[in-house]
């Protein structure tokens, strides 16, 4: 169950308040191929969220298009599952309700909803808190339910952008394996956005490094590490070199972005 | 009520007085009502108004206008709810025109409702149907209040989960911004009781035929002082109890 998705040609240009227009994204293309994992790293202010929203089709580019297995899609699109940077776990049910969730709208039979959601549940590591409700949980807990909740749906194409953001360095590592290991086992076409270098060589096959505002896909770097990869490689020197050719790409872009907003 | 958490004398002395608190006001009553120092017909004494009361309670007609107060505090509570969620939702989900209703709803809110009285009376009559109306209408405004501003602040993250599951204008309404709103339905719910209940006992005191507002301005007029106090204590009592539901109620559900 996986696909390609592409990005062509894809611009957007938004209005400020005091009616200045700012170009989001010059247009930007990009391809992730079947079963891919792809990260996306830029600077803050790149448009990194920009191009999340619209291949998730909760906003139209200006111009260009998402492809999707070589059709052209517009709004949200069953293929494309969507993890959000913020915390969105529903407080009011619980992580195996949460996790069903989408198969409940999609009127599957309880008994069978929530026999799959177990099943995804415990693929992201939290059996035995089915029955808890998020505010019992830590905030990693809570993004993996987020998680499962997507992965619940079997969406063809996984699309995150900055999931374990708002966690410590320690957590992102050790679910950055968990997310590994559920990708070995899905082999899932992934798109991951994030500003953490480690992260996106941790997980990625291929990085696409993106310039400062307006945004556009520099380009894009090959991972070429083995897999089943976890968390030890990042004391590699592999890693490392890695890491430091995606800084010297990254550098002088978020250099642009801190003089932007006057930070340097 | 002694809240938890407390150390244990210090909750033991906290409760200790809210028993005593009542019995020293009815000591007192006595006191004064037996010094002669007011006139009688205006403090009766307890053994007086206790005998009103088992009067009262064994008299089939107390339970005819405390059935006509519930069915009216019923009737305008559940309209007031039904139309406040409604129009809340309605207003919230759009915020260029709640910002413009705002403040016209703030302001019709913090206006007494009873001087809508004459109005709701020439369009309903004296009967329950006016005070079922002027409740209802006391009980609206906050309501509708809470759950617009509840609807405002559902948290767009879990709108977008929604929107990328590619949701029926339903399932959005019913999966999401519902249950989002248990909170502030139920605050609002709180607040629009307490003023039904004051619409309605207004009403019935005003102009009525029936209710236990009517029996209290009924006693007062031909003065049986001490019947008045009983019905007064027994409006008590059942606000009280509501209260108790409500209470219950809030912490069941409201998890915010």
């Amino acid at each position: 169950m996986t696909a390609t998705l592409e990005v062509r040609n894809v611009s957007k240009t938004f209005e400020s308040d005091n009616g200045d227009r700012i170009q989001a994204l010059a247009p930007a293309n990009l391809g992730v191929k079947q079963g891919e994992f792809l990260s996306i790293i830029g600077p803050s202010g790149c448009g990194k969220s920009t191009l999340f929203n619209i291949i998730g089709g909760m906003i139209p580019p200006d111009s260009g298009e998402v492809i999707v297995n070589g059709v052209s899609v517009s709004g949200p699109h069953k293929d494309i599952g969507m993890v959000f940077q913020e915390e969105s776990t529903f407080p009011w049910r619980t992580v195996l309700d949460n996790v069903a969730f989408s198969l409940e709208v999609a009127g599957m039979e309880k008994k069978e909803r929530l026999e799959k959601a177990r099943h995804f549940v415990e693929l992201v590591g939290l059996t035995g808190f089915e029955h808890h409700f998020p505010h019992q949980l830590s905030g990693g807990m809570r993004q993996r339910t987020a998680i499962a909740r997507t992965l619940a749906s079997e969406p063809r194409i996984l699309l995150m952008d900055e999931p374990f953001g708002a966690l410590d360095e320690q957590t992102r590592l050790l679910l950055g394996d968990k997310l590994l290991k559920i990708c070995d086992a899905l082999k899932q076409t992934t798109m991951l956005i994030t500003h953490n270098i480690t992260e996106a060589v941790q997980l990625s096959d291929r990085v696409a490094v993106m310039s400062y505002r307006p945004g556009t896909i520099m380009r894009t770097i090959d991972i070429e590490l083995p897999r089943p990869r976890d968390s030890e490689l990042i004391s590699t020197d592999k890693f490392a070199a890695y890491v430091g050719q995606i800084w010297e790409d990254l550098r002088t872009e978020a250099d642009r972005g801190m003089k932007a907003v006057g930070e340097a | 009520m002694a809240q938890t958490g407390m150390n244990p004398r210090l909750r033991r002395q906290v409760l200790t007085l809210q028993v005593l608190t009542p019995v020293v006001l009815v000591i007192l009553w006595e006191l004064i009502a037996r010094s002669g120092l007011l006139y009688e017909g205006v403090v009766p004494t307890i053994l007086e108004v206790a005998s009103a009361f088992w009067n009262e309670v064994s008299s089939p007609e107390l339970y005819h206008h405390f059935g006509v107060t519930l069915m009216e505090l019923f009737g305008g509570f559940t309209i007031a709810t039904l139309i406040g969620v409604v129009t809340g939702i309605a207003l919230g989900s759009r915020p260029f025109v709640s910002s413009v209703a705002d403040p016209f709803l703030s302001s019709l809110a913090t206006t007494p409702k009873i001087i809508f009285l004459p109005v709701v009376m020439l369009i309903f009559g004296i009967g329950p149907e006016s005070k079922v109306a002027l409740g209802a209408l006391g009980g609206f405004f906050p309501i509708a209040l809470s759950t617009m501003s509840g609807t405002l602040n559902v948290r767009p993250v879990l709108v977008d989960v929604g929107k990328a599951l590619n949701l029926t204008r339903w399932q959005m309404l019913v999966k999401i911004y519902l249950p989002s709103l248990v909170g502030p339905i139920i605050r609002g719910m709180r607040l629009g009781l307490g003023v039904t209940i004051i619409a309605i006992l207004l009403g019935e005191i005003k102009l009525s035929n029936a209710g236990l507002g009517f029996l209290a301005i009924e006693y007062y007029n031909t003065f049986h002082i001490a019947s008045m106090y009983s019905i007064l204590i027994i409006i008590f009592l059942t606000a009280l109890s509501i209260n108790a539901v409500m209470s219950y109620i809030s912490q069941r559900f409201d998890r915010a």
